[in-house]
């Protein structure tokens, strides 16, 4: 949906991660009961462990996608030196299927914001065949970059991104 | 004014002869000086129309039965010259004011503003109201402006908006290469979902 691309633009995800992309398949990315959407708050303490991603499609076809999970603003908004840093990789998931399904690269980190509010952006890439050990990943997770990764494995335009709000929770809980 | 609170005490009978013209006039204070409405950008009051507004109140001053009861005091009478005659422009509505007041004081104002701008310029991203994160880019725009400009004068002066001058120093150390192309619009401003607490409309506002 050509809307949903806007609010990426707004957010500044294209531009700072992604590039210009006409969305072509859709995701749905929930934390426990909480559906994500773009720019919603999540909670770093509801986002520790994985979210359930499922790809909507037919089970049937043959695709496969690959998910990045990065944060630009590391280690703060101010100023992001470390951007991006790497938050999880998924490769090989079928169409129709969730994450679970696909092989997992890098091991999943959740958000933890040490200051300012950081932009969590899950980006789904269609690939063109499995990727057999083809794929190679640096161990450090900062300094990532989500454009070279898809130049390096021919991964192309993304087809589907979304992105969400976090920041550091007080240790005095607000009401 | 000694004549003017003598006036009322006496019987209720026709008013048209207690109140006679030089008494009044002599009675009540210099008109359209001393009284200041709050209007800007109006042009002074023409004092032309104060003579012709002392007569249409004399004229009116049978019909009114309260003067004629004698108790109407000459403060309020006073007031309504004042009101009316001051010649100011005086608005009811708000047409074109362009400050954003923010339900605060001017003091208290300007100390959120300059807490906004600061906490702005140290994590780059702040959640808050729509209204406060409209009201604050021209003033992180003023900063961030001071910054590329880069001389003393203009660090002191950031110095003097700005809480913590360690966010001062930063700023003006990397300001020349994040915003040295860009003009203008270092700021963008994302709405997103009310407060819970009083459904406050809620926005990101963040340095771009």
């Amino acid at each position: 949906m050509p809307r949903s691309v806007e609010t990426l633009v707004v957010g500044g995800v294209i531009g700072d991660v992604l590039d210009m992309f006409t969305p072509a398949s859709e995701f749905t990315v929930q934390y426990g009961g909480k559906q994500v959407t773009n720019g919603c708050d999540i909670k770093p303490s509801a986002a520790a462990d994985k979210p359930h991603v499922k790809i909507l499609g037919h089970p049937l076809s043959s695709n496969l996608y690959t998910l990045v999970m990065v944060d630009p603003d590391a280690p703060s908004p101010s100023e992001p030196r470390l951007r991006e840093w790497l938050h999880w990789i998924v490769v090989d998931i079928p169409e129709g299927h969730d994450a679970t399904k696909g092989r997992e690269l890098v091991a999943y980190m959740g958000p933890q914001p040490p200051t300012g509010i950081h932009r969590y952006i899950l980006a789904l890439f269609k690939q063109e065949g499995a990727m057999e050990g083809r794929v190679q990943v640096a161990d450090v997770r900062a300094n990532f970059s989500t454009r070279r990764f898809a130049a390096q494995n021919r991964l192309g335009l993304p087809v589907a991104a979304v992105y969400f709000n976090s920041q550091k929770e007080s240790a005095v809980r607000k009401r | 004014m000694p004549m003017a609170m003598a006036m009322p005490v006496t019987t209720d009978c026709g008013s048209g002869s207690r109140w006679s013209m030089v008494s009044l006039k002599s009675a009540l204070p210099p008109l359209a000086s001393s009284i200041k409405l709050p209007c800007r950008r109006r042009t002074p009051p023409p004092r032309t129309r104060s003579p012709q507004l002392v007569r249409s109140f004399s004229a009116l001053s049978p019909v009114n039965p309260l003067h004629s009861l004698g108790f109407s005091d000459m403060s309020s009478f006073g007031q309504n010259f004042t009101i009316i005659d001051n010649g100011c422009r005086f608005f009811a509505m708000r047409h074109g004011r362009r400050v954003p007041k923010l339900n605060r004081p001017p003091d208290q104002r300007r100390a959120l503003l300059r807490g906004l701008t600061t906490q702005l310029l140290k994590h780059g991203r702040i959640k808050t109201t729509r209204a406060r994160a409209s009201a604050v880019r021209k003033y992180v725009d003023k900063m961030i402006t001071l910054a590329k400009d880069g001389s003393l004068h203009k660090r002191r002066q950031a110095l003097g908006f700005i809480y913590e001058k360690q966010i001062v120093h930063a700023l003006f150390a990397e300001v020349p290469d994040r915003y040295g192309k860009r003009n203008g619009g270092y700021t963008r401003i994302i709405r997103t979902l009310p407060r819970r607490g009083d459904n406050a409309p809620m926005a990101y506002i963040e340095l771009v």
